[in-house]
Parts: C-alpha cells; sequence; structure tokens
C-alpha cells in the first residue's frame, strides 16, 4: 500500500549499520577478541583426537591417553570460561545498542507529521513501535552476536585446518560454491517474503482490532460473518506470503546443509589418498575430518542466524524508514512578536490535489473567543488543527506574532497555542504522569488544582491511590467523560495563551457539560480562545463567529452582526430556535 | 507445488478447558500434520547421527588399514546420508511449518471468530491492545510448540539410535549416554529455572514498553495538542533504561547457559574419549571406532539443544495458550436463548415495563431524558445489546426470548458513537453486497452524504482508512446513518444519529429520515429540537421513568424539565 509509512533502503540500513558499529568501536572488539579465544580453546579436541589415534596406531600407554584426556578437560575448562565472559560483553553491547536504537526511534515518531501518520493508518505506526521493536529484540540479542560468533569459529576452524595441512585445507573448500549460489540466492528474495509477511500480519492485527473496537456495532449490524471473512482474507494474503518464504528455504537449507556435509565427505577420501601416499600422517587425517565435522556448526549457524537477521532487517527496516517521512516543521530559532495568531491565504489537503481549506484568512483578536461553526466536513477541524500548528498549511501562512507555528520549537507552541478535540487517549501510567505530560515539573497541589478546576476532583479524590492510580491500557478505565475532563485539565496545566477547543465537552451529557462549561469560562478568562462547535450555543456566546463552508470563511462577525446581515448563519439560527 | 491449506475453512470448536487441553486440542485437529512431519523429522536426524558412524569407518578401514576401495565405499556412504539428510531436512521443515502455520491461523482464526461475535462483552473485559497481543504474539508463539514437535521427534529417536550403537559396542559406554543425556537435560533445566524467572521479569519490563510504544502511535494526536512529547519521551527512555538492566540481570544466567551448553556435553565428549581411547588400548576398540565414538558424543549437543528448545517452546505456548483462553472465555453479551420463540407478526410496536415506555408500530418515537445514558440504556434493551433486557417486549413477546438471528435482522440499533471499517465505502456502507449503487447513493441523500462520495476520488469504491479515521466526526456520523437506512430494518433505533453534525445538515436528515421511514417503526434517541420536530411523538423520561408523552410543541409548552434539557439551557437567560 503505497499510503503505508516508508521503509528503508538496504543502503540506508547498511549506513545505520556502520554507524553503529563506529560508535560502539571499542566494545565491539572486546566482544570478537573474548569470541576468537573461546572459539580457540575448541579447537583443541580435534587435534588431540588425532593425536590420540595416531599414538595408538604408533602404540603408547594409558598414562599418555590420561595424560592427552586431561588436556582435553582443561582445554573444555577453558572454552568454558571464555564463552561466559564473552557472551556477557556480547550481550552488554547488544542490550545498548537496542538501547540506543528504540529510543532514537520513538524520538522520530513522537516528532511525525501528523498527516502523514493518519495517512497510513495509526495501526501501521502501532505494528513498528511494538511488534517490530520486539522482533528487532531478537536479532540485536542473539542473530546478530550469534552471526560474529560464529564466522569467527569458521574462520579460525580453517586457519586450523591449514595449520596442520594446507593441502588438506581444499576439502574445506569443497561446499563453499554451493553454499555462496545458494545463499546469494536466497537472500535477494528473501526480504521482500519477510517485509510481505510482517505487512499481512500486522493487517490481520489491524483488521481484529477494529472488530473489538467496533465490538458493538458488530453485533447490531450482525456484522460478525463479515469481520470473520475480512480476517479470513487477510490471513489468506498471510498465508501466500508465508508459502513465498516457506519455498525459498525449501531450497536453500537443503543446499546449506549439503554444503556443510560435502566438506567432511572430500575431506575423507582426499585425506584418506594422502595418506596412502604418504604426504599426511593418520592423526593428522583424522585432526583434517574432525574439523571438517566440526565446521558445519558454525556454518550452519551463520547462515540460520543471517535468516533471522533477514527478519530483523525488515523490522529494522520498518523502524529507520520513519526517518525519511519529511519534516513538516522546522525551527528557525525566530520569536514571536506578541501573542496575535493570523492564517493568511491558508490552504491545506489531507490529500494531494483535494483541498480541504481553499485559501483561509482569519485574524484572532488577542481575548477573544471565536466560535467556528459550520457544516461537518466543511473544514472546521482542519481550520483548528491548522490554528493550533499541528498542520503547516500546504500554501499561504499560519502565524503568531509574526512567526510561522510550525518554525517554533514543539515545547514552546504548546506554551502559546493548544488543542483539545473529542477524541481524546488515556496514556498508560499513572493519573499523575497523564496530566505531567503538559507540564512536566508540575507539582501534585498544582495538578490538584488543575482537576478541580475541571469538575474532576469529584472523581479523581475518590480514585483508590489518588494521583499515583494506574489508568489506562490494562488498568482502571476512565469514562468518555472523565477521559474528557483529563484532556482540559492538562489544558490547564499546559498553560497557552490561546486555546483551541474542537467540541470538547461533546462527550459530557448535557448538564454537565454546561456545568463544566461554566468552570471553563474562569479559566478561559483572559485568553484567546477558539472553540469549534456544531451547536449553536456556544456561537451565541462568543464574541466573533465565523462560519466555515467548504473550506472557506463565508461569514466573520459577531452574533447580532450575523443575525442582521441575514445569511447562512442567520438562517440556521432560525431553525435552531424554531 | 506447496498448498498449506490455509486458512481453515472451519477452526472448529476448541477445548477451552485449560490451556494445555487446548493445545492437546489444536493438536488432535492436525494430527496427520504432525505424524507426517514427525515421520520426516526422525529419517533427517537418524541420517546425521550415522554420519559420525560412516566416518568411523572411513576412518579405519579407508585411512588406518588403508584399504582404497573401502575408503570409496565408506566416502559414497557418507554422500549418501549428506544426500538423505538434505532431501529430508528439506520435507521436514516444510511440514513443521505448515503445523506451526495451521496451528497459529486455527489460534488467530478461533479468537477472531470469538471477538466478531461476542458483542460489547469482550470490550468490558479487555483491552483492543490485549486482544490484538493475543493475535499478533500469543496465536503466533503456541504455533511455535507445534513447529517443533518434528525437529524433538527426530532428536528422541536419534538419541535412541545412538545409544543402541554405543551399547553394542560397550554396554558401559551406551548407559553413559542413555542415563547421560537425560541427566544433562536436567542439569540444563536448573540452568534455565533463574533465566526463566529473570526472563519473566524482563518480559513485564518489555511489556510496559511496549504499551508505552502503542500509547505513542494511539495518542500522538492528542500528544500532538498538548504538547507532551518531550515529556512522553522521557517516560520512553526511562523504562527503555528499565528494560535494558533487567537485560543485564537476564545476561548472567543467559551466559552461565551457554558456557553450560559448552561445558556439559564437552564433559560427554571428555568421558567418551577417555573410555574409548581406553579401550583401543586394551585393543577392544578399534581407532577408528574411536573417532565414532567421539562423533556420536559430538553429535549429541543437538538433540540436547532440541530437547531444551523443545521445553520453552512448550511452556511459551502454555502461557500463551493461557492468555488466548481470556478471550475465548468472553461469554457473548446477548445469551441465545435456550428455547427461542418466533418473534410477532410484521406491524408490532416494542414496550419496556423498567420505564414504562411503549413504541408504536409505524411512527417515528423519539426519546428524550434528562440524562442521555438513560436513553441509550433503553435503546440498547430494545435491541439487546445488552445482558439485561428484561421486561423489553416486542409485541407480546419478551424480546430476550427471540432468536437473536431473527431479532437482529428485524430490530437495529444503530449507535452514538459510530464506527467505520475499512473496506470501499461501498462495502462499509453495505457489509452485505445486496445493494444496488442507486440504493445506496438513496440512502446517502437521506442522510444528507452525497457531498462525502462526491468528494473521494474513486466514489464509492475508494478506500476507507481503519476505523474511518480519514473522515470528520459528522461524516462518520452521516455514513453510519446510510449503512442503517441501507439494512433498511423493520425496526430502526437510532441513538443521537446526529450529534456530531452541524445544525443545518441535521434538520435536512432529520426531515429525509422522517420521510423515508414513512410507515416503519423508527425510534431516535436525542435531544436536539432539529430531530425532535419531525418527531410523531415524543416520549420525556425523567429519572427513568416515563414522564409524559406528545409532540415535541406540546412538551415544550407543558413541561419545564424537558423544555430546559431540548434547549440546553439557552430559554433560562
Amino acid at each position: 500500500m503505497s499510503r503505508q509509512l516508508p521503509v528503508a533502503t538496504t543502503p540506508e540500513l547498511v549506513a545505520r549499520a556502520k554507524l553503529l558499529s563506529r560508535r560502539h568501536r571499542g566494545a565491539l572488539a572486546g566482544m570478537v577478541a573474548l569470541h576468537a579465544a573461546a572459539a580457540t580453546a575448541g579447537l583443541a579436541a580435534p587435534a588431540l583426537l588425532g593425536h590420540l589415534v595416531q599414538s595408538v596406531v604408533d602404540g603408547t600407554t594409558v598414562r599418555h591417553i590420561d595424560e592427552v584426556v586431561l588436556l582435553l578437560a582443561l582445554a573444555l575448562v577453558a572454552q568454558t570460561a571464555l564463552t561466559w565472559f564473552a557472551r556477557y560483553a556480547s550481550f552488554r553491547l547488544s542490550e545498548r545498542v537496542f538501547a540506543d536504537l528504540r529510543e532514537e526511534f520513538m524520538e522520530r515518531v513522537l516528532a511525525l507529521p501528523l498527516s502523514t501518520v493518519e495517512r497510513a493508518g495509526i495501526g501501521d505506526l502501532v505494528s513498528r513501535t511494538t511488534s517490530d521493536i520486539d522482533a528487532l529484540a531478537r536479532t540485536v540479542r542473539f542473530a546478530i552476536p550469534e552471526t560474529i560468533i560464529a564466522a569467527v569459529t569458521t574462520t579460525l576452524t580453517v586457519a586450523a585446518v591449514v595449520w596442520i595441512s594446507p593441502v588438506a585445507a581444499l576439502a574445506c573448500l569443497a561446499g563453499a560454491p554451493l553454499l555462496i549460489v545458494g545463499t546469494r540466492w536466497y537472500l535477494k528474495r528473501a526480504p521482500r517474503g519477510y517485509l510481505w509477511e510482517r505487512a499481512a500480519y500486522a493487517r490481520v492485527a489491524g483488521t481484529v482490532g477494529e472488530t473489538v473496537d467496533g465490538a458493538r456495532t458488530v453485533d447490531a449490524l450482525s456484522l460478525a460473518e463479515t469481520r470473520i471473512a475480512g480476517i479470513d482474507a487477510d490471513l489468506a494474503d498471510a498465508t501466500a506470503a508465508e508459502r513465498f518464504t516457506l519455498l525459498l528455504r525449501m531450497v536453500w537449507f537443503p543446499s546449506v546443509e549439503l554444503a556443510c556435509m560435502l566438506p567432511v565427505v572430500f575431506a575423507l577420501a582426499w585425506m584418506g589418498w594422502l595418506v596412502s601416499a604418504g604426504h599426511a600422517s593418520i592423526g593428522e587425517a583424522t585432526a583434517v575430518v574432525l574439523y571438517t565435522a566440526q565446521l558445519s556448526d558454525p556454518v550452519d549457524r551463520l547462515i540460520s542466524w543471517l535468516d533471522e537477521i533477514q527478519v530483523g532487517a525488515a523490522s529494522l527496516a520498518r523502524l529507520v524508514g520513519i526517518e525519511s517521512v519529511p519534516a513538516d516543521r522546522e525551527e528557525s530559532g525566530a520569536q514571536p512578536q506578541g501573542e496575535s495568531l493570523l492564517a493568511r491565504d491558508a490552504r491545506f489537503a489531507y490529500h494531494e490535489g483535494r483541498d480541504v481549506l481553499h485559501g483561509v484568512d482569519l485574524e484572532l483578536r488577542t481575548g477573544e473567543r471565536l466560535a467556528v461553526v459550520g457544516p461537518s466536513g466543511a473544514g472546521k477541524s482542519t481550520l483548528g488543527r491548522l490554528l493550533a500548528g499541528i498542520h503547516p498549511p500546504r500554501t499561504g501562512e499560519v502565524s503568531l506574532g509574526g512567526v510561522p507555528l510550525v518554525e517554533l520549537p514543539l515545547e514552546q507552541l504548546r506554551t502559546e497555542v493548544a488543542l483539545v478535540t473529542q477524541e481524546q487517549h488515556v496514556f498508560v501510567g499513572s493519573l499523575a504522569e497523564n496530566l505531567r505530560l503538559a507540564r512536566p515539573g508540575a507539582s501534585d497541589d498544582e495538578l490538584q488544582g488543575a482537576l478541580a478546576g475541571v469538575d474532576a476532583d469529584t472523581w479523581a479524590d475518590t480514585l483508590p491511590d489518588g494521583l499515583d492510580t494506574q489508568v489506562g491500557a490494562g488498568a482502571l478505565t476512565l469514562t468518555p467523560a472523565q477521559t474528557q475532563q483529563l484532556a482540559l485539565a492538562r489544558l490547564v496545566l499546559a498553560d497557552p495563551h490561546t486555546l483551541v477547543l474542537d467540541e470538547a465537552t461533546s462527550l459530557l451529557d448535557p448538564r454537565a457539560a454546561r456545568h463544566l462549561e461554566r468552570s471553563l469560562a474562569s479559566l478561559l478568562e483572559g485568553r484567546t480562545v477558539v472553540a469549534i462547535a456544531h451547536r449553536l450555543h456556544t456561537a451565541h456566546d462568543a464574541d466573533r463567529v465565523a462560519v466555515i463552508e467548504d473550506g472557506l470563511i463565508a461569514e466573520l462577525g459577531s452574533h447580532h452582526d450575523l443575525l442582521e446581515h441575514g445569511g447562512s448563519y442567520a438562517a440556521l439560527w432560525k431553525s435552531w430556535q424554531a | 507445488m506447496v498448498d498449506l491449506g490455509l486458512p481453515l475453512a472451519d477452526p472448529g470448536t476448541p477445548d477451552t478447558r485449560s490451556p494445555a487441553r487446548l493445545l492437546v486440542w489444536v493438536g488432535r485437529q492436525q494430527l496427520g500434520m504432525l505424524l507426517i512431519a514427525i515421520a520426516f523429522g526422525t529419517v533427517w536426524m537418524v541420517a546425521q547421527s550415522l554420519v559420525p558412524w560412516a566416518v568411523g569407518q572411513g576412518i579405519q578401514e579407508g585411512v588406518v588399514q588403508g584399504d582404497e576401495q573401502r575408503l570409496l565405499v565408506w566416502t559414497a556412504v557418507l554422500l549418501g546420508l549428506a544426500l538423505l539428510q538434505a532431501l529430508m531436512g528439506s520435507l521436514r521443515h516444510r511440514y513443521a511449518v505448515n503445523n506451526g502455520l495451521m496451528a497459529s491461523f486455527r489460534f488467530i482464526q478461533l479468537l477472531g471468530r470469538h471477538v466478531a461475535r461476542t458483542g460489547a462483552a469482550v470490550q468490558d473485559r479487555l483491552t483492543t491492545g490485549e486482544v490484538v497481543a493475543t493475535v499478533s504474539n500469543d496465536a503466533l508463539r503456541s504455533g511455535n510448540a507445534f513447529d517443533i514437535t518434528a525437529r524433538l521427534a527426530g532428536a528422541i529417536a536419534s538419541y535412541v539410535v545412538v545409544a543402541v550403537i554405543l551399547l553394542s559396542a560397550s554396554p558401559a559406554l551406551g548407559i553413559l549416554v542413555l542415563a547421560g543425556v537425560p541427566l544433562l537435560v536436567l542439569c540444563l533445566g536448573v540452568v534455565i529455572k533463574p533465566l526463566q524467572r529473570r526472563q519473566r521479569e524482563q518480559r513485564e519490563q518489555v511489556g510496559h514498553l511496549t504499551a508505552l510504544g502503542a500509547d505513542t502511535a494511539v495518542g500522538l494526536r492528542v500528544l500532538r495538542g498538548i504538547g507532551g512529547e518531550s515529556a512522553f519521551l522521557d517516560r520512553y527512555r526511562a523504562q527503555s533504561e528499565r528494560v535494558r538492566v533487567s537485560g543485564l540481570h537476564v545476561a548472567r544466567p543467559q551466559s552461565t547457559l551457554d558456557a553450560a551448553q559448552v561445558f556439559l556435553p564437552g564433559l560427554f565428549v571428555v568421558l567418551v574419549t577417555w573410555i574409548g581411547a581406553r579401550f583401543v588400548v586394551s585393543g577392544r576398540l578399534e581407532p577408528g571406532e574411536l573417532v565414532a565414538f567421539y562423533g556420536y558424543a559430538a553429535f549429541l549437543v543437538i538433540p540436547l539443544r532440541t530437547a531444551a528448545e523443545a521445553l520453552d517452546k512448550m511452556t511459551r505456548a502454555l502461557v500463551g495458550a493461557r492468555r488466548m483462553l481470556t478471550v475465548l472465555e468472553v461469554e457473548p453479551i446477548a445469551a441465545e436463548p435456550e428455547s427461542p420463540v418466533p418473534g410477532p407478526s410484521a406491524g408490532a410496536g416494542l414496550a419496556d415495563a423498567r420505564t414504562g415506555v411503549t413504541i408504536e408500530p409505524g411512527r417515528l418515537t423519539c426519546l428524550v431524558s434528562e440524562f442521555p445514558d438513560e436513553g441509550a440504556a433503553l435503546a440498547d434493551r430494545f435491541g439487546v445489546l445488552t445482558d439485561d433486557a428484561t421486561g423489553a417486549s416486542f409485541g407480546d413477546i419478551p424480546l430476550m426470548r427471540l432468536s437473536l438471528a431473527e431479532l437482529r435482522s428485524r430490530v437495529l440499533v444503530s449507535e452514538a458513537s459510530p464506527v467505520l471499517f475499512a473496506g470501499t465505502l461501498r462495502s462499509t456502507l453495505d457489509p452485505t453486497g445486496m445493494a444496488t449503487d442507486t440504493e445506496i447513493l438513496t440512502a446517502l441523500a437521506i442522510a444528507n452524504g452525497l457531498d462525502i462520495v462526491e468528494a473521494l476520488d474513486d466514489g464509492l469504491d475508494d478506500e476507507v482508512d481503519e476505523r474511518g479515521r480519514s473522515f470528520s466526526g459528522g461524516q462518520r456520523q452521516r455514513l453510519v446513518l446510510a449503512r442503517a437506512l441501507l439494512a433498511d430494518p423493520e425496526v430502526m433505533i437510532l441513538v443521537e444519529p446526529t450529534s456530531a453534525v452541524d445544525a443545518h445538515s441535521e434538520a435536512r436528515i432529520a426531515r429525509a429520515l422522517h420521510d423515508a421511514r414513512a410507515g416503519k417503526t423508527t425510534v431516535i434517541v436525542t435531544a436536539s429540537p432539529l430531530v425532535l420536530e419531525v418527531a410523531d411523538r415524543v416520549a420525556w423520561l425523567e429519572s427513568g421513568r416515563l414522564a409524559a408523552s406528545g409532540t415535541h410543541h406540546e412538551l415544550l409548552a407543558t413541561v419545564p424539565g424537558y423544555r430546559n434539557t431540548v434547549t440546553r439551557g439557552e430559554s433560562d437567560e
């Protein structure tokens, strides 16, 4: 789907990997050195066994056998100890790398242009922030260290064979052509398959999520069978993706297994011939055959973790891909002169070529209360988002004291203008944490005050752990009305001079809304307020009313001016009063 | 070439008595497939376990004794084993994956079918995130337990083969292997215990982090409005650090386990080599056989590791099954009556004993209450979207006695906070695919929603975003109304159908709705004067009981509480 968020290209991933290894050069070198030492200790066994076979053929004593086996045991102890330290070093490094990766990713997510996220669907972003990070965990914690270990072990094993008998080393290469051809063939095709799988499973999750969110609708409209068919259709796509990668592996796996065995076959024949021709001893032949057999484990691991790295790379590509979303805001460092908010010829489109706003001009007067009314879909909420600096206008300008809103740093912007809509979200965490999002350093008293200011103290005081009560997914669920009050309390804490309220009290029942609006009135005192509403009583109380129709301000003036003007607002008011 | 047979036509009825039973039940459903995978897995591993034997013979006869003829024979045997192993490995993988997927998909299909059929009950018990996690994590993880069965079976078979070979050569060595391998698995189990405990702690921390991650995506719009980005990022960073530290706690036992996996099988190799080498000196074994014994001991690492991995996957599958059961155990909100009775013939009215409200057939009735929740609750009772609809009846028949299929086809409740589903606009409006374009456009015209379709590039074929998020609240409401109109039920109950629509459109919708539903039973829960005006009759609820009824204007004139509610306090200015 073209609307999905971007995915990084292979060169971008390689560049990122290089950057990471440069950043952790020292730790990486230490870890490789430890693993190399462990692998070297592991090379003792075949050599000692070769020596044993040679000794018994030549005739030896039990005492000598015991001594050689003691050496074998010592090598094992050394390998065990070195393995422990090497492993711990790699876990420590990978935890660091993974933490850096996810934190940098999340920083970017939080700066993503909202319009891009909405076009792609929240589901895409959710799966990146959850399952892709999870999938990457395995790659960073296991696949990458294991690949490094396997590569080091393979190299050292081949080196051991070369050391015993350079000619014998030819046998090690017997499987190489098959291994290289098969793996290249596979790696060229696999990424597409794994990306396809991930996208397919993300859609399955999205469809199930939608079904749960719309459970009542599904029930009321008897949509169960349709939803089930939808899930099965998504699974059919996942099946096609799984089948594709399975077919790839059904070719690749046997070619790897065969490639790992061929060196043993060749070593046996080749060394047998060398021994009979007098070019090698029986002990050397035994050691080389055992080394080639021992080679198959690291090579097999190297290859199979490569497969796992493909899965991780697919996830990493989705994380890093976020970086290529062009920023829709750029800090210029300019400081606003004054608090006046101005829109000039502002146009905006969610989908290219389909403007929702067609050149809006609007100057807010400091301290005024402006009501924005108009038919649904006319662009009221979009205008609100532009005025709050959430979207930059496609063309034209929305500026505060002469500075375009998208040139202000987000932290500063929110102390100037804030937006609360009817869509709300309770974040996982305590009630206090939910509130402090709006003002990180706020004291408990300030939090209590904010809650009281929006009539939320009545229920907040009865919570079992007060401000520390855990709320959000998996904890206490707040009612829609409580959620909305929480949002308004955040607004109180953010304390901006200009507020955009988009149907901010629509989820409350009429009496509670009326009460809340009265208590809000004192909080709104002295601030510039843009209130978007489809209920006309909001407009009646405002200093000015802007009527939005078809993406333009059709009428602008006080309630009484507009009634006298006799335009569409007047007509609307009449039908409302009837 | 490869047909996975998925998704399943019917995932069946699961055994939900316990997590283990659920897994066993799934295994039974695909027993044939499991046996095929086990067969291939067994041949594959046994072929591998015979490699040391061929190598040992080759060294003995071809190298030590220098018989070139025998050297070639044993090389050929080794090559044959390699080819067999590669072929069987490929087939083993194919069926193992199929088993894993079949189990995972069965779980996903069961979960999907269940949540689609429970109504609001699932939302009462679980969050969307929890349900999605069972689908995207637990179902896939539990499938792994079925994937690994083939390798586990092969591991056990190869272990037996090796033990028998050694036993026939020397009872001492045979017993060492037979008893030693299970002992080593037990030793690894001891090492794994603290590892698993710390992994659990780590998973818990990761779970919190994932929740924060999901929160970021879902709550991004809210964060943008209020500017909580940096505070949120600080929270994420702090939790990310806790995950890192818990990862370091895991790293110690994990390193110990990895070191143990080197040491314990290595010890085995040392012992077997030691005993074997002494046997060679005393003439009981040939040198080549010593090489083979060394090979067997080294090979045993593979079945050992597979056994440990299988144990781990089975444990995870049980945990996953436990979580999936919490979803599958959710009872549908409205239960199918034990002995359903047929509903009344067409043209029956509705009545609710609890509130005293009656709905006359063929007319448009509006319900107004002091608190909007009361009206919505009554709509739920009429539509049996709640677990307690006692007292509500359709004609003379209690609604709860009707079969759900009949009830849903005759009485439709359309909600206040509408949910649209992704797909084409056409399929969103007409999920059953029965309506013509003309009918769809007519319904949209009544809902005052033609402009929404006209603004889309592909009109009715335009793709609706997930949950219809690209539409505004008012647009969503009008689309949902059109969806309800297309269903054209005998009784239509609309809850606040125009609460997010502007006054102008609302007035038009109300009139068009009244005309379109002429002669049919329609109930609207609302407090909007523009809608109340077109009602044939308005019922006014006070403290949960019917207090007055009449036309909108009659009630305005005679009932002060009613007047206050519908004018929302404006009249007292």
